[in-house]
């Protein structure tokens, strides 16, 4: 399985304990809710700081450019964290509205960003780096823990 | 800012950018039911003046609206293109061309050749402009998703009927005699529904449905081949008329086919979605489909029966197949752009999306939009119904409008009178 594999399947598996978290919500089981929420975000930071430790620095380090697409996507990274504090907020308030209201938000704002990395980012470093350098990417990227 | 392989700061393009569209797109719509209620049900009659002038009211004044505004939205994020200076293009395409669409038609009414004209060398201008910078920026892209792709060839498609249209409203102004004049116009007309408005719907819902909605991916033979072989087919329509008398029948049925395909897939994915809530988009995404199916079954059967009352019931069912995925891609651009931007320029009372647009208002949007669909199918058994459903889709667009108006309104108020901090990086352009 390659980087942009692995990466991608990462995204999936967020996205359905985010749906779960969502689900029981609605249902008003704030137990469930808490639990998935917290696998999503638990799932969600060790994904950043994959990227944000190993791949993005891999990538700088082979193209040279450290102000370019890594750069936005760690201020993409920023704008979900502060999205993950506010649902929490909500989450602990057990303020369904909000809630639900935030996770519409985050929706967009998540799934814009996978795209531009599934699409973009993880095609390009496919590209651009040497096999040996992939693999040992990879390798240290399931190495990294919160 | 960053605009390294199109991989941009910005998610989101300027707020007036999209909203100047969307608004232009209800007022034409609101002009569509206004019309309806002049011209009764002569609009049901394809070959009325009525119908030209309703039809391209809808399609070209409402519909192309939203689509651009739609496209400006999501072509940096689907397909990272980054359009620069948006604001500015955005402007320069969009006067021109709604004094266009307002000129051409006065000349359908007038049959006047200067309004055929100036109409022409306006909305050609505009249209073949920003899908030639639409079509550069994707050419460009080193690697196609599949919505990227299907999005090009729709773009295509737009271009090619762009220049049909051209070469139809030349000869009404007597420039050139126009031979192969009703092959041009069915081309025209087949690539319009088909290979524009149907083909962006389907290549924008591979990322919508399965992303936002969070649903297993469409099967290959859909999401893959669908759009290269819906054109292949339209062309191989177009030209094969000039030879072939029926080949527009054969192709019809291929097309149908692909359509219904495609439909049923998206209303099992929907089904399958792992997201619960089923809010107004994903009913107005359903109802979409579901006419789309009927639409496609309707074709089929006008092929081998051609019943008249068909014909206006299918123009029903394709209007209305696409008004409700622009009505509910609506629903979702409009308040998550409003909170985009005030939460990206560091506003602690931006409004959540839910306070910009709330799911009840778009429900009720839902609910009148059936009625409206309800009351045109009757109109069509019952006559004075038509004034039921001109009053609808007056009601339909003046709740758009009003939606527009109010999440632009918390804009702006939020902007004079919200708290903010500094973030570190500024917005490109506001």
């Amino acid at each position: 399985m390659g980087i942009s594999q692995f990466m991608t399947d990462e995204h999936r598996a967020c996205d359905d304990h985010f749906a779960a978290a969502e689900q029981a919500a609605v249902n008003g089981d704030w137990e469930t809710a808490e639990k998935e929420f917290l696998a999503f975000s638990n799932d969600t930071l060790t994904h950043f700081k994959r990227e944000e430790d190993e791949l993005f620095p891999a990538f700088e380090t082979q193209t040279g450019n450290t102000q370019g697409p890594t750069q936005v996507m760690r201020y993409e990274h920023e704008q979900v964290k502060g999205l993950i504090g506010k649902l929490a907020e909500a989450l602990e308030a057990q303020d369904r509205d909000a809630y639900l209201s935030l996770c519409e938000s985050m929706m967009i704002l998540l799934q814009q960003h996978n795209m531009k990395e599934e699409q973009m980012l993880y095609a390009m470093c496919e590209r651009l780096l040497p096999p040996d350098l992939k693999e040992e990417t990879l390798n240290k990227m399931k190495q990294v823990e919160l | 800012m960053f605009n390294q392989n199109g991989l941009s700061l910005d998610q989101a393009p300027p707020i007036s950018v999209v909203f100047r569209f969307f608004l232009s797109g209800s007022l034409f719509g609101l002009l569509a039911g206004v019309l309806v209620l002049l011209f009764g049900t002569e609009i049901f009659n394809a070959d009325t003046p009525q119908a030209l002038i309703l039809t391209h009211t809808l399609t070209l004044g409402a519909m192309l609206s939203f689509m651009f505004g739609a496209l400006f939205q999501m072509l940096p994020v689907i397909a990272g293109v980054k359009l620069t200076a948006p604001t500015k293009k955005a402007a320069l395409v969009q006067y021109p061309f709604v004094l266009g669409v307002v000129l051409l038609l006065s000349a359908f009414e007038t049959g006047k050749a200067p309004l055929f004209i100036s109409a022409s060398v306006l909305l050609g201008g505009t249209i073949l402009g920003i899908a030639a910078v639409m079509l550069k920026n994707l050419l460009a892209l080193p690697n196609h998703s599949n919505s990227s792709r299907g999005m090009t060839v729709a773009l295509v498609s737009l271009t090619l009927l762009t220049l049909l249209a051209l070469y139809m409203t030349g000869t009404l102004s007597g420039l050139w005699s126009g031979a192969g004049y009703s092959e041009v116009k069915t081309a025209h007309y087949s690539f319009g529904l088909f290979g524009w408005i149907a083909l962006l719907i389907i290549s924008i819902s591979f990322q919508v449905i399965e992303m936002f909605y969070v649903t297993p991916a469409y099967p290959n033979f859909i999401s893959k081949s669908l759009p290269m072989r819906l054109f292949g087919l339209l062309l191989l329509g177009s030209i094969g008329a000039f030879f072939f008398a029926q080949s527009w029948f054969f192709v019809d049925i291929a097309i149908v086919i692909f359509l219904l395909c495609y439909a049923l897939m998206t209303l099992r994915r929907l089904s399958q979605r792992k997201r619960p809530i089923a809010d107004a988009t994903v009913w107005l995404w359903r109802t979409g489909m579901v006419l789309l199916t009927l639409s496609a079954s309707a074709t089929l059967t006008t092929r081998f029966y051609p019943v008249a009352s068909l014909q206006a019931i299918n123009y029903i069912f394709f209007a209305g197949f696409a008004l409700s995925i622009v009505f509910a891609m609506f629903y979702k651009i409009v308040p998550f752009l409003t909170w985009f931007h005030l939460n990206a320029q560091g506003y602690f009372t931006a409004p959540m999306m839910h306070e910009v647009i709330h799911p009840k208002t778009a429900m009720k949007h839902l609910y009148i939009h059936l009625a409206t669909l309800a009351a045109f199918l009757v109109s069509i058994y019952y006559a004075p119904a038509i004034y039921l459903a001109g009053s609808l889709l007056i009601l339909s667009f003046g709740w758009m409008l009003w939606q527009i108006i109010h999440a632009w309104e918390l804009y702006i108020h939020t902007q004079k009178t919200g708290e903010k901090f500094e973030m570190s990086m500024p917005e490109a352009e506001g």
